[in-house]
């Protein structure tokens, strides 16, 4: 169905993404460092890439901003490390998103899949965005949710219009701000802490136990399918 | 003495010269102007010779004018009282001269002195100022040694005990020197039958500080307390040098320091991370396995365990290593909890209950510690709990607390103390299974962002473990 690079220098991590991404239709196209990386990129379009942060030949934070000169295929950083700072630098610099070993197969194709649909929707200004069970009519500015429609102030439906376009992928907290609060609030995280907590108490059935707008420590807030 | 007596001789001579010459010249020259003539030997014999030959020269002076020029000539009788004013006017000279050329040779032997003085101090410094401090000060001490004699530096409050060259009141002397910073033994009024002076390498305020010794002067002079004075100040200048050489050391040792945390880390990291990609492998593929086999399940849920422990590992390592530097941020406890309670398997028995009431205020923590914090709470309480794990959360004014409570055996009152001490399974209450570095991870992070933890029975009939955190936002001291 899709090509997907994977640069990882693990030939075991190779052959289980291979079989991973076969159960959704993916084939893979394999790259061991940096070079065969970018080798393979001049070779033939590719729908998404795999990025392992650890390699040998050079620092994946690094070869990132080559990938996306070359491609505008959707970038998942895979990488073993904890370093959450990292992962904040990996989205900053155009990562979709990110995955953590030990990761699960599950949640691998779940992050490819909503990063292609990401990817697959790209230029087009849509009136009408749903993610999951939220649903956003951009032209009118109303947002519904199970059908049932909600009345958000201007930043709650600034904040959820951000996050169903992302659909699914993480957005970090800098990004978030930048986008509803302009790039000056780009530090203030108290602000998207209100916000959240108020959209939380419109959306959530459960707003102490939100199921949908889930915060990632440290990093930022994805839009779950629920 | 000599010279004195050279410069007595050298003014009788002049006199003689003068009288001679006056009592031949007398008739063109007239009295008045010979008396003059006769200050000439005075003044050269009182500014070179000083006092005796002044006077000496001005008596002689006096008495040849009055021999060979006053009426009556050739006797020494005194005939008019204005005469005798010159014969005054002869010693008074004499004497003043003296006096001031004295006091003028006196100041510039003084100001060749401490030339000289201020001299040795700049070839001391620039010795001191090349090169590496260490080798500089070796290099100073070798200086001192070649103009001074022997010198030795005595680092503070360790004495040569079993040095030959030190008797035991050369040590009394030594210690005095490095307690009360006085030069103290030979040449000094502490002590002085000692065979060293010992100098202060810092000044007075500075407490125990090292001390120079030197030797008594092999020709068997004692030093005087200008030179010791001179000697204190050079020693001074070693002092700094030494002190620098002290500066270098901390740095160099700071540096390796950081660079070994550095290392550590790194290592710390590769660590986990080859130690996750086969995990990852393996976890994969038992994953799949699941699939179709219920079997798997078990070694599926014991790989993710595994990570879990590398994470507390590295986890300790960072608190072993005073490491963790929280980065505060505002963050909301619906959050908090919420990302703990999804980040950890929950087994099919056990029921999560989590109790945040919405309208708390925003606490300030690090995102990932308080995290890791909750996850490791949690976790810790889903291993013991029989059926029901709650957290909760509830708030005042100036702190919140965020509870783990479950419903298991709980930990029995003596034991609870040691509940957040690495390693501490609690025996007989079946707290296992787990790194046994959770809770101690849990504590550690807490108090590195300034929040406590406790441990408490549960109204659920098991342990309740309890993190308080503080809501003003400065970082913790």
């Amino acid at each position: 169905m899709s090509r997907i690079l994977c640069i990882d220098d693990e030939p075991a991590i190779l052959r289980l993404l291979a079989v991973i991404l076969q159960r959704d239709g993916h084939g893979i196209v394999p790259a061991r460092d940096a070079r065969a990386a970018l080798a393979a990129l001049g070779d033939g379009a590719v729908d998404a890439v795999l990025l392992d942060l650890g390699l040998p030949d050079r620092d994946g934070l690094e070869l990132l901003p080559a990938i996306r000169q070359r491609t505008a295929a959707p970038v998942i950083v895979v990488s073993a490390r904890e370093d959450v700072q990292e992962k904040v630098a990996a989205l900053d610099l155009g990562a979709s998103d990110y995955v953590t070993k030990p990761f699960e197969g599950d949640e691998l194709l779940a992050r490819i899949r909503a990063a292609l649909r990401k990817s697959g929707s790209a230029g087009r200004e849509d009136t009408m965005l749903v993610h999951g069970r939220v649903a956003i009519d951009v032209a009118h500015h109303r947002a519904s949710v199970d059908g049932r429609s909600l009345l958000l102030t201007p930043r709650e439906f600034a904040l959820l219009r951000a996050l169903v376009a992302a659909g699914g992928r993480i957005l970090t907290h800098a990004a978030l701000l930048e986008a509803v609060w302009g790039k000056a609030h780009r530090e203030d995280v108290e602000y998207l802490r209100v916000a959240v907590r108020s959209l939380r108490v419109k959306l959530e059935q459960e707003p102490s136990r939100p199921q949908l707008l889930r915060n990632e420590p440290g990093i930022g807030y994805r839009l779950a399918e629920g | 003495m000599n010279r004195s007596l050279a410069s007595t001789i050298e003014a009788l001579i002049a006199v003689a010269v003068t009288a001679w010459l006056t009592s031949a010249l007398l008739p063109m020259l007239g009295v008045a102007s010979s008396a003059l003539l006769f200050l000439l030997p005075v003044l050269l014999a009182a500014t070179r010779g000083g006092v005796v030959p002044g006077l000496m020269a001005a008596l002689a002076g006096a008495g040849a004018y009055n021999f060979f020029l006053l009426e009556p000539r050739y006797s020494f009788r005194i005939h008019q009282f204005d005469n005798l004013v010159s014969v005054f006017v002869l010693v008074a000279v004499a004497l003043v001269t003296s006096r001031l050329a004295t006091r003028l040779l006196a100041r510039e032997a003084e100001a060749r002195e401490s030339a000289r003085k201020s001299d040795d101090a700049a070839a001391l410094s620039a010795v001191l100022a090349e090169g590496p401090p260490e080798t500089a000060l070796a290099q100073g001490t070798g200086w001192l040694a070649a103009r001074f004699g022997a010198v030795r530096l005595l680092e503070a409050p360790m004495l040569p005990q079993d040095d030959a060259a030190f008797s035991a009141l050369d040590l009394s002397a030594a210690a005095w020197a490095m307690h009360n910073g006085d030069a103290t033994g030979h040449g000094t009024p502490v002590m002085p039958p000692a065979d060293w002076t010992f100098l202060p390498l810092a000044a007075r305020n500075r407490g125990e500080a090292a001390v120079a010794a030197l030797a008594r002067p092999v020709d068997g002079r004692t030093r005087d307390a200008a030179e010791l004075e001179h000697l204190g100040q050079l020693a001074r200048l070693l002092g700094q040098c030494r002190d620098r050489a002290a500066l270098d050391q901390e740095r160099r040792e700071r540096a390796w320091l950081e660079e070994r945390d550095r290392l550590r880390r790194t290592l710390l990291a590769s660590l986990a991370h080859d130690f996750r990609t086969p995990l990852t492998v393996i976890t994969a593929r038992l994953e799949l396995l699941a699939m179709h086999d219920p079997e798997a399940g078990d070694a599926l849920a014991s790989a993710r365990r595994l990570d879990r422990m590398m994470t507390d590992l590295t986890a300790a390592a960072r608190i072993e290593a005073g490491a963790l530097a929280p980065v505060i941020e505002s963050l909301d406890l619906v959050d908090v909890v919420g990302a703990a309670c999804d980040a950890l398997p929950r087994p099919a028995a056990v029921g999560l209950e989590q109790r945040v009431p919405p309208e708390l205020p925003f606490v300030p923590a690090d995102p990932v510690l308080l995290h890791h914090v909750m996850v490791n709470l949690i976790d810790n309480a889903l291993r013991h709990a029989r059926t029901t794990v709650r957290v909760s959360a509830s708030g005042g004014d100036d702190a919140v607390t965020l509870r783990v409570e479950d419903d298991g055996p709980g930990i029995p009152e003596p034991d609870r103390a040691r509940v957040f001490e690495r390693f501490a399974r609690i025996e007989g209450s079946d707290r296992s299974g787990g790194s046994g570095l959770g809770l101690a991870i849990v504590r550690g992070f807490a108090e590195a962002m300034g929040m406590t933890v406790s441990v408490d029975r549960s109204g659920l009939g098991g342990a309740c473990l309890a993190v308080v955190v503080p809501l003003r936002s400065e970082a913790p001291a």
